[in-house]
């Protein structure tokens, strides 16, 4: 989409005249402001300047983006060691986009782990509530937007690419996951952003980004400096990328980590992989993901039918981390994927862990769902 | 008792969605066979390396029937850089209406960090 310069919201005019009507005006402001207080002020201002931006023109109206609700659901049941875990997972994300250069876009995130408790009969568990993010992003040009708010810490690509069920692969977290994301996924500060093309064989991205430490559950977030860069190319369908972290509190401790996503052209095969390091430990995730399109038979199902490997180790680092595993662990899991459509799909993998802790299968069955609701005039041909 | 309504409740919901979802997909393989020309333009739009083939495309393959020559080198283009940039993470999404389809691209703007040029062509494919 074009951009239409005339219609920036910062376009002022020039003149500007006290006329003894205007003087009334802003005394009946100063007025105001005095009963309401500067903060009631803003607010107002503010609202008032949202369906104002929302009603900004576009050079096509059909393309005007509109405000949607789309997430995903998932209902995923797993075994862990022989423990039967049921989890219904819904994730909501709102998406406003205002003016030209604006958007706001929030995910929550509703889950329940149910299991079985003794003595009681079926699955019972708590909805567990958490803020993905809530943040305000201001594409101030080609190369760099700008978000405030609370936002999924960019470290490595799982976390702030590949989380959503209906995107995942494979539907249980790679072991490293937890390493330079902070307490919940998320950060609560500033970041600034980017995409562009270098030169014409490859693009560059970049995040750089400060959270502030904050207590409060569930928008809780470590105080951390950060940022990742990546290489893509388009010509070979690559993308190789290194993340580094500075955490401001507790060990002060620098954290980094590598991540690379490779589609061959010619066979339907994704292949990602991730490094992390820290202090609490290290380890790596390999994914190879085949879908079965080549075959010459079933053609219609096996284009939808998805074959998946990943392949992890973890290895604990000076500290204990919270939610990372106690002991040096590998493991190796293999998967189906079947897409009904794009946004629906059936998902099961087995997966066997080895630990000094002790040894696993793990199984997981679920069933994916992502969907988008426009909250507005779609501009659909109808 | 309150944790088996919720899982009895879960599974009727995704067993509904799976069903609806299954007759749609029926309903549109049905209606994109009826159109010899939609399957051709359709097969030569898929993508072999990634197998994604999806019959939402039929009305956008339509639909390219009746577009311009000249507009036929920043479809393919943008095509290609919807291959290449949605693919990566994800399964590329059917078709949504256009001024979704603008949010959307928005988002994966800053999400994904598409370029400024990807975003422009991107959006022009999908919403051709």
């Amino acid at each position: 989409m074009q951009k239409n310069e005339t219609n920036l919201p910062f376009a002022v005019s020039h003149r500007f005249e006290v006329t003894p009507r205007l003087a009334r005006f802003l005394f009946s402001v100063v007025q105001f402001q005095a009963r309401i207080g500067l903060a009631g002020l803003v607010a107002i201002v503010g609202l008032a300047l949202v369906p104002a931006a929302l009603a900004q023109e576009t050079r096509d109206e059909d393309e005007k983006p509109v405000p949607i609700l789309q997430g995903s659901a998932g209902f995923i049941t797993s075994f862990d060691a022989g423990d039967a875990h049921v989890d219904p997972i819904a994730t909501p994300v709102v998406l406003v986009p205002v003016g030209e250069r604006w958007l706001f876009e929030s995910r929550a995130n509703f889950e329940t782990d149910m299991v079985q408790l003794p003595g009681r009969s079926g699955f019972h568990g708590q909805v567990e509530k958490q803020v993905d993010y809530a943040q305000l992003d201001f594409i101030a040009n080609k190369y760099a937007t700008i978000s405030v708010g609370r936002f999924l810490t960019p470290f490595g690509i799982y976390n702030e690419r590949l989380y959503p069920v209906w995107i995942r692969n494979l539907q249980s977290d790679p072991l490293i996951l937890p390493v330079g994301i902070g307490p919940s996924n998320s950060s609560t500060g500033v970041m600034v952003r980017g995409g562009f093309k270098a030169r014409p064989q490859f693009d560059i991205n970049y995040t750089v980004y400060f959270s502030t430490l904050l207590t409060t559950t569930p928008v809780d977030s470590d105080r951390f400096a950060g940022g990742r860069a990546g290489i893509f190319i388009p010509r070979a369908r690559l993308e190789i990328g290194g993340s580094f972290q500075h955490l401001l509190q507790q060990e002060r401790s620098n954290l980094f980590g590598f991540h690379a996503i490779w589609q061959p052209m010619a066979l339907p095969l994704d292949i990602r992989w991730e490094y992390a390091r820290s202090k609490r430990g290290s380890g790596y995730w390999l994914e190879p993901a085949y879908k079965l399109s080549q075959l010459p038979f079933l053609r219609n199902e096996m284009r939808r039918t998805q074959l998946v490997a990943r392949y992890q180790q973890f290895f604990t680092g000076q500290l204990a981390g919270d939610e990372l595993p106690p002991a040096n662990t590998k493991q190796f899991e293999f998967g189906v994927n079947y897409y009904f459509i794009d946004g629906l799909k059936f998902t099961t993998n087995y997966g066997r862990q080895f630990s000094s802790m002790g040894n696993k299968n793990i199984w997981t069955l679920g069933l994916t769902y992502r969907f988008v609701v426009p909250l507005g005039p779609d501009g659909g041909r109808r | 008792m309150k944790g088996n309504w919720m899982l009895f409740f879960c599974l009727a919901a995704m067993t509904f969605l799976a069903g609806t979802a299954v007759a749609q997909e029926r309903a549109k393989s049905e209606k994109s066979s009826k159109s010899s020309d939609d399957a051709q333009l359709l097969a030569a739009c898929s993508d072999p390396a990634n197998g994604n083939t999806w019959p939402q495309k039929t009305p956008r393959a339509s639909q390219a029937n009746h577009s311009t020559s000249s507009e036929q080198p920043e479809r393919a283009e943008g095509e290609q850089r919807f291959r290449e940039n949605c693919g990566r993470c994800h399964q590329p999404p059917h078709k949504f209406p256009p001024r979704v389809m603008a949010s959307a691209v928005r988002h994966m703007r800053v999400r994904a960090m598409l370029t400024d040029e990807d975003m422009r062509l991107i959006l022009k494919y999908m919403t051709q």
